[in-house]
């Protein structure tokens, strides 16, 4: 009697423990999401959510036997007021949820930056399913239009730029800002927010995306655009330039080197004299390669390497100032410079500068040492023009 | 006459102490609130302050080798003032049973399963609870050690795989809080995973040599400390400003692990650790809700009221809160003022009553 009531308890107890598969969803129950696009819609108050599903059993077979015409991914598209209930909307047009865990780009169109982004931002935060690594990126015309740019080495648009965005360092004329540094950013009262450009360039018949520069945000609303250089100028501060191109003149005017960024390191270090002055020290450490010359002059010589080297130190203070003066036109603190004199003057930034940082950011000095060196010159010694003369 | 019959030594004295500190290892981020960047501060200073409390528990337990705090009470207070302030214990015992197998549901359904009823959450967990209890302290006492063993490993590989997105600047100004807001984050971390090990007060009874618990105990309270410091100071290293905006804050800082795109999403590990350790402690803290109860009705045994009490912990952990928002606001703001009397003063005022009436006689029997 008693063994049979113990067994009908456990049998009881092992009941229980299936409420575990309610959240249970199965594989042909996922919409997998791979890319987020929000535009303005027509009405005003609404966005319009595009998002990229993919179609697994077409991953794979396009152009290789299969339908030309199947795509697998489909851009799934609805308008609502806000994002959580566009995305629930799509369940108007499929039977399933959306599964946003492989979303790995959330883009904005510029309208949409322009307005503010505060709006369209808290659901990627909240939602248990998003990442934080996450890219976020501003589209140049529509959003949706990007995520349907079909790559040509890729077979889905939104891996494809998540790779070119994460591959930001071999010109560093981008940055990859996630969904953490983005909020990082707005949080900080100083320091102004960014997010990279994307487009969507028509070449003949093709459609590509090409990613450059950074769009410049004050609070929540996009308010300015850093070209390639500039954004270049920044990245050298915040210590984020992981390779690229030079291009310096050479000593002789004739022509111009090209360097290859091998290694770069920046280190700021904030002053403020005893009359208010605001300095920033900054400390740039940089070795390159000579990848390319288009003149004739044997450069390869310890007298024209110091020439070089200065030379390419000029045109990187010049990427930094040209940084600088683009965003002190909007007093937007895109270096993080406000929160490096709080982390350093504690009692002065709460009394005197955290409120009109706007405009004191316009009168920061700067004192820049660029340390270049060139370590090597690939392949060749002295140019095989050198008998040409120029 | 005492309720448990088992005897743990004091190495395992030790890791009890250490897992009951654990398991409140999420429950540093409540005083991120407050002190935000200087939460590690916070929490230097909790442990400083709660090694005299602490020391208090034990000095108490000492003079009285094998009797647990009921019966301590009955001698020192009489036995009807004595009674009243037992049933002040086991009211902050079943309490804190209520408020920790909460935790736990609220962790599972609102991270891990969302879509299920959170009463299956609170029944299955009390249930697993009561088994240990069931079972005894001594198998609690030495599964311990393998709990501290995983949990500082698994601490410590979070750690060092989030220490190429950790920012130390993060911890700068250093004395941006105001001071007020840090006392009152030092009051919570000292109240919750530091005092509430008085549940050990009906534990220290069984040790089979009381004397040399005090070292064992401070220690245990140290490591339990030092694996709090380690995630205040990794979740405001990785998050930095951003760590006040979040749930929970571990969780996030643990999401960020994206290495070799192969170690990716391990939020889970802090979800898997955590129920460990809550596991851990909520077994402790029923197992002295069980133990006082039982002695405090003279029953030779708490294994019959154990289960009833574990269904009345499920309906108080299913009705107490409505929702996380109104935990956190509760533990910073009301929890401190029920919990402040019983956790600083109650074992000290005891002592001291003790010292002042020669109490037990049988030392000073002894003497003379």
């Amino acid at each position: 009697m008693k063994n049979t009531a113990v067994k009908i308890a456990t049998i009881l107890l092992m009941i229980t423990l299936l409420f575990g598969c309610l959240d249970g969803r199965e594989l042909s129950e996922l919409e997998i999401v791979i890319g987020i696009g929000i535009d303005s819609a027509d009405d005003p108050d609404s966005i319009k959510l595009t998002a990229q599903v993919v179609n697994v059993s077409q991953l794979g077979l396009s152009g290789s036997g299969g339908d030309p015409d199947s795509k697998p991914y489909w851009n799934a598209a609805t308008t609502g007021t806000t994002i959580f209930e566009a995305i629930r909307q799509i369940t108007h047009k499929t039977g399933n949820r959306l599964f946003v865990p492989h979303c790995e780009v959330v883009i904005y169109s510029k309208d949409v930056a322009k307005q503010g982004l505060y709006k369209h931002l808290d659901f990627f935060l909240r939602a248990i399913e998003m990442r934080l690594t996450s890219f976020i990126l501003i589209a140049e015309g529509k959003a949706g239009e990007v995520l349907d740019a079909k790559p040509q080495t890729e077979e889905l648009p939104a891996v494809n730029i998540y790779n070119l965005v994460k591959s930001y360092g071999f010109t560093s004329h981008l940055y990859d800002v996630t969904l953490k540094e983005f909020s990082s950013r707005l949080i900080s009262e100083a320091t102004a927010p960014v997010a990279p450009l994307i487009k969507v360039v028509q070449e003949g018949e093709n459609k590509d995306v090409q990613v450059m520069g950074l769009a410049v945000f004050k609070e929540d609303k996009m308010i300015d655009e850093l070209n390639m250089d500039e954004t270049r100028g920044l990245l050298w501060v915040i210590n984020e330039v992981k390779s690229g191109v030079l291009i310096v003149p050479t000593p002789e005017e004739s022509g111009v080197a090209v360097f290859e960024i091998e290694t770069a390191k920046g280190k700021v270090k904030p002053e403020i004299t005893d009359d208010g002055k605001i300095i920033m020290h900054i400390d740039i450490k940089l070795q390159a390669n000579l990848s390319e010359q288009t003149t004739a002059e044997k450069l390869a010589r310890p007298e024209i390497f110091e020439k070089l080297q200065d030379n390419m130190s000029e045109v990187v203070v010049q990427e930094i100032m040209s940084a600088y003066e683009k965003s002190a036109k909007t007093g937007s603190d895109i270096f993080g410079f406000g929160d490096m004199i709080h982390k350093k003057y504690n009692k002065k930034w709460h009394e005197q500068l955290e409120e009109d940082w706007e405009e004191i950011y316009k009168t920061i000095e700067f004192d820049i040492k660029v340390d270049s060196k060139i370590t090597k010159t690939n392949l060749l010694k002295n140019p095989v023009t050198q008998k040409l003369g120029g | 006459m005492n309720v448990e019959r088992g005897k743990i030594n004091v190495t395992q004295l030790f890791f009890c102490v250490t897992g009951f500190v654990e398991g409140s290892v999420l429950l540093v981020n409540f005083a991120v609130d407050m002190t935000k960047s200087q939460t590690w501060m916070a929490v230097l200073a909790s442990i400083a302050v709660a090694i005299p409390v602490i020391y208090s528990y034990v000095a108490l337990a000492t003079r009285f080798p094998g009797l647990n705090v009921i019966q301590i009470n009955d001698i020192v207070y009489g036995p009807i003032l004595g009674k009243l302030i037992s049933l002040y214990y086991i009211f902050f015992f079943a309490l804190t049973f209520s408020f920790n197998n909460r935790d736990i549901g609220e962790l599972y359904k609102t991270f891990i399963m969302p879509d299920a009823p959170m009463i299956f959450f609170l029944a299955a967990f009390a249930v697993t609870c009561a088994y240990a209890v069931h079972k005894g302290l001594e198998p609690l006492a030495r599964v311990s050690h393998i709990i501290v063993a995983i949990s500082f490993t698994v601490m410590l590989l979070i750690f060092l795989l989030l220490i190429d997105i950790m920012d130390f600047s993060n911890f700068l100004p250093l004395f941006d809080v105001p001071l007020i807001s840090l006392i009152h984050s030092v009051h919570v971390i000292t109240a919750i995973p530091f005092c509430e090990s008085i549940a050990f007060l009906m534990i220290f009874g069984s040790l089979d040599k009381t004397e040399k618990a005090a070292k064992y105990v401070i220690w245990g309270l140290i490591s339990g400390g030092f694996i709090l410091l380690n995630v205040a100071v990794r979740n405001t290293a990785v998050l930095g400003n951003t760590e006040t905006i979040w749930t929970s804050p571990s969780f996030e800082s643990t999401r960020l692990i994206d290495i070799g795109t192969v170690l990716t999403r391990m939020d889970l590990l802090i979800g898997v650790i955590q129920t460990i350790l809550i596991f851990f402690k909520a077994s402790l803290l029923l197992y002295a809700l069980a133990t006082s109860v039982a002695q405090i009705l003279g029953l030779k045994s708490y294994l019959p009221i154990l289960l009833p009490l574990t269904a009345i912990e499920v309906i108080l952990s299913a009705t107490v809160y409505q929702s996380p928002v109104d935990h956190a606001m509760t533990t910073q703001n009301a929890g401190i003022f029920y919990s402040t009397p019983l956790l600083y003063f109650t074992p000290a005022i005891t002592l001291l009553i003790a010292v002042i009436r020669k109490l037990p006689k049988s030392k000073r029997r002894k003497r003379s």
